[in-house]
């Protein structure tokens, strides 16, 4: 296993494959590496539903593999929903398979993978994935297989990128909600307290409370106190100011739970932590707790102030719709980095957007580190400019 | 009372655990021996840890004492990058389970908090045996013995039914905790063994229970009636893991209901109503619950259906 750093490529066929989990926009990445590769003369194909199209290709009547022609690219829409479809997960090491004997287990296909994508010529395979996906196409990379990643991340925890695909529509259509929110809790005369993505790093959470105008933004990065988040409620509202908007990352730490303790895990380990036997069909094995932090923070709050508090949940309404005009940028700037970076002979590494520039980051250094919110981040100063109570200690 | 056994020889097994004084999982006061290995997917699985046949690792992030005062895991013989740890004040050290899949039981013991464990080790008939005969004196005073469970315990024919006969031969009573999703020649191994079969009806519609338990249910019911009517002598416990939105309804009571009382060597139908205490293995595996958002059963609900249930075995009034 070598991370090349240059010479000639000998890339002639490549294949371009989408992890688990949607995000806003899959087309563009697909344009942008498919019009980069037809410019080069080399062949593209997107594989099906992660790796099912190489790895169970006898499902697909079209096949397992759809050709990329710079012809089709063109005429793709950039904000319709993916070309390639999607697997619920996508892990070659572990798939789940039912014997002859009606009996599940998890089988390591990587081998087989690994041969089929041989016999179907492609020479190296571009992955657009999250932060797990990044994990298991390292070991592919070990394994050989000459491979570079796309960060896909709607919390924007990839560390290696400042911006990974798909948060900036997330964060978009999250502005656009919490605005919905707080007309109607001004309406309602109740504060409202809506929860949304981000259970490791609050990036959604903060940035969007600041374009809302939110009274109190709550990260997993600074465990809260309710009560000083109830004290500040009540220096704003007043009686011709009388609703409150809580913005509340499904992550949340509080002070006085046993999670914010200064010898326990801030962020969720869970979800830090995603093992192999997290088994399931589509979308099955997302942690399924969209509620918990925003029913916790309303009922708790309400006990320490007068007025009342109303419960609000994001979850998976930010998933779908329209890219925005920077994921779309960004994901043809991605697309066609992987293949710039393919053509220089970059294998084993995550294409970053380290502005104003495109690079290349090892693959073995893009796994295992979270960008969380620093202390110190502009987002967390403008916050406290702006009087937004984010409930803790920095 | 027999002299403990020749512990190296006779069939081995993967054991998970084996837990004394155990009251709801057959006759009496009762030693359960949980079997690694399950063929089915249940998204509301109490018991992750056993799905896998091999040891698998497990971590107590409680017990690790982080990087600066240990770190041990961070570096060789660990593997590259299945251990790591994130900026910040907190320096507890986090898994990369996609990373972590080679590290064994050798790797495990270096770790001097044991926050690092393993699922699972491999066991002789003999050594599990000993270990259930400890309590020998209570089963015969409370009418209990000893129940494999799992995991599927069937999937492990050759051991489970070593451990069964040598449990008889011992004098002690015996269950299994089963949901028949195996090939009808493992039960032919098993069943010759057992007193009482403790054993699941999830879910009754095929399709949906594909959905929720991994396969459809069809080789299951064909070897249910297969067992009631080979073992005519053997006592069966149908039971139902209730789990509301899934299959905590009427319907699916009745439908059981009509399935098992042709039989009567099954002697009783059980609801177990949904709990979570499962939530913690998930943790310590790197899991991901399924069901986290599913409720337990209310009580007015779990009475109105043991009062079908009971209506129909002629326990009411």
């Amino acid at each position: 296993m070598n991370t090349e750093t240059g010479g000639a490529s000998s890339v002639r066929r490549v294949a371009i494959m989408a992890g688990a989990g949607f995000v806003p926009g899959m087309n563009a990445v697909v344009m942008g590496a498919a019009l980069a590769a037809g410019e080069l003369g080399w062949e593209m194909v997107g594989i099906r539903d992660g790796f099912e199209g190489v790895l169970h290709p006898e499902r697909y009547p079209d096949g397992g593999l759809v050709t990329l022609s710079p012809q089709l690219a063109e005429s793709l829409d950039p904000g319709g929903r993916g070309i390639l479809g999607q697997s619920g997960r996508v892990d070659p090491f572990h798939v789940r398979t039912i014997d002859e004997d009606d009996m599940v287990q998890e089988v390591d296909m990587s081998d087989e993978l690994l041969t089929r994508l041989k016999a179907e010529r492609i020479d190296a395979v571009i992955s657009v994935v999250g932060s797990r996906g990044l994990s298991i196409i390292y070991k592919l990379h070990r394994k050989g297989l000459n491979i570079v990643g796309i960060p896909r991340s709607i919390e924007n925890d990839v560390a290696a990128t400042a911006v990974s695909f798909g948060f900036n529509s997330a964060l978009s259509f999250t502005i656009e909600m919490l605005d919905r929110a707080r007309e109607a809790a001004q309406s309602a005369r109740k504060i409202a307290v809506v929860e949304v993505l981000g259970a490791q790093a609050g990036w959604i959470a903060l940035q969007a409370g600041i374009a809302a105008g939110a009274d109190a933004v709550l990260i997993p990065e600074i465990p809260c106190d309710l009560q000083t988040v109830a004290e500040r409620l009540k220096e704003k509202m007043t009686p011709s100011r009388d609703y409150g908007l809580v913005v509340v990352a499904e992550g949340v730490q509080f002070l006085d739970s046993p999670q914010a303790r200064a010898d326990k895990p801030v962020a969720a380990s869970l979800k830090a932590s995603l093992s192999p036997l997290a088994t399931g069909e589509a979308g099955e094995h997302v942690i399924l707790r969209s509620g918990q932090a925003a029913q916790t923070v309303a009922s708790r709050l309400q006990l320490l102030i007068a007025e009342e508090t109303q419960p609000l949940v994001l979850g998976l309404w930010v998933r779908g719709g329209a890219p925005t005009a920077v994921d779309r940028q960004l994901g043809l700037a991605y697309g066609a980095g992987a293949v710039r970076g393919l053509n220089a002979s970059k294998n084993g590494v995550m294409v970053a957007f380290v502005p104003p520039d495109i690079q290349f980051v090892p693959l073995a250094e893009a796994i295992n580190k979270v960008r969380t919110v620093p202390a110190d981040s502009l987002f967390v100063k403008i916050a406290q400019s702006l009087g937004i109570c984010l409930g803790g200690k920095l | 009372m027999n002299s403990p056994s020749d512990k190296s020889s006779g069939p081995t097994g993967i054991v998970l655990n084996i837990q004394r004084y155990c009251s709801h999982d057959g006759p009496g006061i009762r030693t359960n021996v949980f079997l690694k290995g399950c063929s089915l997917r249940c998204k509301w699985c109490a018991n992750p840890e056993s799905i896998h046949f091999k040891p698998e690792l497990a971590y107590a992030p409680n017990l690790c004492t982080g990087k600066q005062a240990c770190g041990l895991c961070l570096k060789p013989p660990f593997p590259e990058g299945a251990f790591y740890v994130v900026e910040g004040a907190d320096d507890k050290v986090r898994v990369n389970w996609d990373l972590a899949t080679d590290v064994d039981e050798a790797l495990v013991a270096l770790c001097p908090t044991d926050a690092l464990d393993m699922y699972g080790k491999r066991m002789t008939v003999g050594e599990v045996l000993d270990e259930v005969e400890k309590d020998a004196s209570i089963y015969r005073n409370s009418g209990g013995g000893m129940t494999l469970s799992g995991g599927e315990c069937q999937l492990q024919p050759d051991f489970a039914a070593a451990l069964l006969a040598g449990a008889h031969e011992r004098g002690i009573n015996t269950a299994i905790e089963t949901a028949f999703n195996v090939p009808w020649s493992f039960c032919e191994k098993v069943l010759p063994h057992v007193d009482t079969v403790l054993h699941d009806h999830k879910l009754s519609i095929p399709e949906r229970h594909k959905k929720w338990a991994g396969v459809s249910n069809e080789r299951i019911l064909a070897n249910f009636k297969k067992a009631y009517e080979t073992f005519p002598d053997t006592d069966f416990i149908a039971r139902t893991p209730l789990i509301p939105g899934v299959n905590a309804d009427e319907e699916h009571i009745r439908a059981v209901l009509a399935f098992i009382r042709p039989y009567k060597n099954v002697i009783d139908y059980e609801l177990l109503p949904y709990h979570r205490f499962g939530l913690g293995k998930y943790e310590s595996l790197g899991v991901v619950y399924e069901l986290d958002d599913y409720k337990t059963p209310s009580d007015e609900l779990v009475a109105h259906l043991q009062a079908i249930i009971d209506e129909a075995f002629g326990r009411s009034g």
